[in-house]
């Protein structure tokens, strides 16, 4: 009783602060799950609300119904937006759609600063609200009370329109088979711009109530983005229910938690997180798998072999027939890609990035070294995503997370007194190969946006850890100060920038050519397969699973080489180094150069870089701008990366000088970039099928 | 009156449907007839406004739908039974009902007949007995009719069958044949797509075979009623791959 007596307070305010939680991820769920958009601006969306209600509400009620009408409106109108926004990309797939609301997520993020400060902003609610009650012997802010109220109000009307009404059917219709749903006469492209208005609105509603329980503040956006995601993943999108108790969970946690055992609850989190992620397979079921409207791959092709088999008697013009038939058209591809006079077409273009990059520290000053260093650890990072999404079509948001394994690693052992190079490294890759080895089981079960989920939550909840375990990372100050790396044996700690950089190109070097080694060999093939055409890759006995394990484990020690270069290069370490925006940045690298690409995942992490350190400089505080700018025009521009300019020949504009060149080997339209789509855009070349509708809620329905 | 002049589509990468001339008068039921690759449920998906043709003209009752998008040529009055009954995994038989029903607008007399749901429910009682249940959990016949029913609740002027009897037990496809023959004397323009000769002989008016997106024969179907041979040799023709 005395338990209950000491912790009631923070246990109400879990349920408040869940409650909010719900009412945002609800509008997450819906964006997600019914309209098929990973919206990463939706911590925005929130941030509107949030700064509009606090700059109306002037503590009277007309001033609260002021601002909710304005910060759910001008919510509403984002989310409207979002949906123009995202429709011209809605046949690129979910990573295309992704990108694009993070990076409009960083520009409105840089414009709501512009307006409203860098200040959190107070809040004033009602007079009447801004007095406290007593509940159960303990006084109580009346103003969450209250709160809690209008949540369950909001979470039950949007629960009754899901479910109960014909809009509500006509949303989950779209989310199944919009085709389907045109067919029987309503517009999906209504559907999905109402969608992503009512979770705007959603998101505005709670951002205006929710201010003085999560402020509106330059951090708000990414808070409240990260804490939905968590219920999301957590509650699954299957039923309301399930995302409504996760909130009321995290909430718990978030506040509950922090009470009973401050130390623990960050992990509280992540345990559960993890719990969930390994557990429950159902959210994690591969894309199609167990979904009945959906032609299935290999069946059509199956089909139609038995029945030209039963057919025709001859042997002979079957075959000339299959040839034509779906599904075979990779060969030429594959046959370009034997070794040859093409094979060195296509080594050129390393080569000349191999040049340029060995003569750098001849051409730059100390700074600007420094930088392409950073750019080579990032680059690296960035050949890592590349490997998960585009050879084994998971697209990572999480890969900061062995990076940072990686990072730390290396600076604790340079801490300890392990200064040697090649150990640093060899150690990093092996950490983080461990831990890769260990979350990649709840990473391979799924497909498509599903990863990027999965993985954000796991990257984010590393950071967590980071920020948590002191000791060893040195929490939120970093770490600094520690012994210099040395390259060889013998040789002395390595304190000049040019000396690092040629440190970083020997490593990057070797990683990427023995990258580009094992991509090039039967392995690269096999999961190239994978990501074409899994059904059939499982049909013809290929343990698919163990692949991708092995595929996610490699390229989670490939980033732990980044991470340990990184250390070495700037010779510090804070948590922001591995944070969720890195993880955007180098899957952005990884869009810039084309999926498939490895050195268009170099060279685009180069131009981000410069982006962030050389641009931003002259124009400071404004580098999230440049970088959502960024992302934007990449994602609209360059909709198969640097290597979908190879095609056009002369391409390349004003992008930096040597992308156009050395992306594309003329003559080798069997180039890694031709398949360079991300899996789940599904393109339509099978003949004689309708090109498949995406069903991001296909997975979720069980 | 559904009248196709010309019409020609495919993906990227090549045409499937090559400059196809077909017209269904209401009250009838055209079948067209084709191995897998023909261009049938291209033909289906272009009629349907779920692809747009390259060239050519859609048209019902005089009125130019070409390169609509579906959800308006359902609107003017397409009703698409596709291939594959994809019906709403997650929706219950009722939903489907509600969702797909669309009334004519008021002073539109010019549907051949009025859908409601109760009316539907009459024609195809046993999803009457289903109302409650999610369209997974239906059976394949089940899941015809109720494709069959959310086309109809549009009141359209035009059905599209796409293999309506693909993966049905044979007492099932006799009931559908009779279904669409109640349907064109409903006064519906059928436009019926089918791998099988028999299923087309039994209930079109007009047969059209279609070899590679091309037309190779088009016969009435007295003459199909009354002598398969050039049906099958057509059909044949289609296999052997000359």
């Amino acid at each position: 009783m005395e338990l209950l007596d000491a912790h009631l307070v923070p246990a109400v305010d879990g349920v408040a602060f869940g409650l909010l939680l719900f009412v945002v991820a609800a509008g997450l769920s819906l964006a997600f799950g019914t309209a098929g958009v990973l919206n990463l601006s939706h911590g925005m969306l929130y941030a509107i609300g949030a700064y509009t209600g606090a700059e109306l509400s002037d503590g009277t009620w007309g001033g609260l119904a002021l601002g909710l009408a304005a910060g759910t409106a001008a919510a509403c109108v984002a989310g409207a937006g979002l949906s123009a926004a995202t429709a011209p990309l809605a046949r690129r797939g979910h990573l295309a759609q992704a990108l694009l609301t993070f990076g409009l997520a960083l520009i409105g993020g840089d414009l709501l600063i512009q307006f409203f400060g860098a200040d959190e902003l107070p809040v004033r609610v009602p007079e009447v609200l801004d007095s406290s009650v007593t509940l159960l012997g303990h006084r109580y802010p009346a103003y969450r009370l209250c709160f809690i109220v209008m949540a369950v109000l909001l979470a039950a009307f949007g629960t009754w329109v899901l479910t109960r009404t014909r809009m509500g059917a006509a949303v989950r219709a779209a989310a199944d088979d919009p085709q389907m749903l045109a067919a029987t006469g309503h517009s999906p492209r209504a559907v999905h711009t109402g969608v992503l208005a009512a979770a705007g609105a959603l998101a505005g509603a709670a951002g205006v109530l929710g201010a003085p329980i999560i402020g509106p503040g330059p951090g708000t956006s990414e808070n409240v983005l990260m804490l939905s995601l968590v219920v999301v993943v957590l509650g699954g999108l299957r039923s309301l229910w399930a995302t409504f108790a996760a909130a009321v969970a995290v909430g718990e946690v978030q506040t509950l938690g922090v009470s009973v055992a401050p130390e623990l609850a960050p992990y509280l989190l992540f345990a559960a997180m993890a719990a969930v992620l390994v557990l429950r397979s159902r959210f994690a079921e591969p894309a199609g798998a167990g979904h009945g409207s959906e032609p299935s791959g290999p069946g059509p092709v199956a089909r139609l072999r038995g029945r030209l088999a039963g057919r025709l008697p001859g042997p002979k013009r079957p075959s000339v027939r299959l040839d034509r038939l779906p599904g075979r058209k990779g060969s030429p591809e594959w046959v370009n890609r034997l070794p040859g006079r093409a094979a060195w077409w296509q080594a050129a273009p390393l080569l000349v990035l191999l040049g340029v990059l060995v003569a750098l520290p001849a051409l730059l000053d100390a700074y600007s070294i420094s930088l392409a260093g950073s750019a080579l650890a990032l680059g690296l990072l960035a050949v890592s995503v590349t490997v998960l999404t585009g050879y084994a079509g998971l697209p990572t948001l999480g890969q900061t997370a062995p990076f940072a394994v990686g990072a730390y690693a290396t600076a604790n052992l340079a801490d300890a007194g392990w200064t040697m190079g090649p150990v640093q490294i060899v150690l990093s890759a092996l950490a983080a190969a461990v831990f890769a080895a260990v979350v990649g089981p709840a990473v391979i079960r799924a497909r498509g946006t599903t990863v990027l989920m999965i993985t954000l939550a796991i990257g984010e909840l590393t950071g967590a850890v980071v920020n948590q375990l002191k000791s060893v990372t040195g929490g939120a100050d970093g770490l600094v100060g520690f012994p210099a790396t040395q390259a060889l044996w013998g040789g002395e700690g390595m304190l000049e920038e040019s000396e690092l950089y040629n440190y970083a190109l020997a490593v990057a070097v070797v990683a990427v050519a023995l990258t580009l080694l094992v991509l090039r060999s039967p392995a690269g093939k096999l999961l190239t397969g994978t990501r074409g055409a899994e059904a059939r890759m499982r049909a013809s006995g290929h343990p698919v699973g163990r692949y991708l394990l092995v595929a996610h484990i490699c390229a989670g020690a490939l980033a732990g080489v980044g991470g340990s270069l990184m250390v070495t290069v700037q010779q510090y370490l804070s948590p922001a180094d591995v944070g969720f925006e890195i993880a955007a940045f180098a899957l952005l690298a990884v869009v810039i150069g084309g999926t498939t690409s490895v050195i268009g995942a170099l060279l685009g992490a180069g131009l981000i870089v410069a982006t962030r350190d050389w641009v931003a400089g002259s124009w400071p505080g404004h580098g999230p701008l440049l970088l959502g700018v960024l992302f934007v025009a990449t994602v609209y521009v360059l909709p198969r990366g640097l290597a979908g300019l190879r095609g056009g020949g002369s391409g390349g504009g004003g992008q930096s000088g040597p992308p156009s060149g050395t992306t594309g080997a003329p003559g080798t339209p069997g180039a890694p970039g031709t398949s360079g789509e991300p899996k789940t855009s599904d393109a339509p070349d099978v003949q004689d099928q309708p090109p498949p509708a995406p069903t991001p809620a296909g997975k979720a329905s069980p | 009156m559904l009248e196709l002049t010309g019409l020609t589509a495919g993906y990227h990468g090549g045409t499937v449907l090559h400059g196809l001339d077909l017209s269904v008068p209401a009250g009838t039921v055209h079948a067209v007839v084709g191995h897998n690759g023909a261009g049938k449920t291209t033909l289906v998906h272009t009629v349907a406004g779920l692809m747009r043709p390259s060239a050519g003209t859609v048209r019902l009752d005089g009125r130019d739908v070409t390169g609509q998008p579906a959800h308006r040529t359902a609107r003017a009055g397409i009703g698409l039974v596709p291939q594959g009954r994809r019906v709403f995994a997650g929706l219950t038989v009722e939903e489907h009902l509600r969702l797909s029903y669309r009334p004519p607008r008021r002073g539109d007399t010019t549907r051949p007949s009025v859908w409601t749901p109760a009316r539907v429910l009459e024609l195809l009682p046993r999803l009457g007995e289903r109302r409650g249940n999610r369209g997974a959990d239906l059976s394949g016949g089940e899941q015809q009719m109720l494709a069959l029913a959310r086309a109809l609740l549009g009141s359209p002027r035009v059905l599209l069958l796409d293999e309506p009897t693909e993966g049905l037990a044979p007492v099932l496809v006799r009931q559908i044949d009779a279904l669409v023959t109640t349907l064109a004397a409903e006064g519906i323009a059928v436009l019926l797509v089918s791998p099988s000769p028999a299923q087309a002989v039994a209930c079109a008016r007009t047969l059209t075979v279609l070899t590679s997106g091309r037309m190779t024969l088009r016969l009435s179907g007295e003459d199909a009623r009354a002598d398969a041979t050039a049906l099958h040799a057509a059909l044949e023709l289609t296999a052997t791959g000359a």
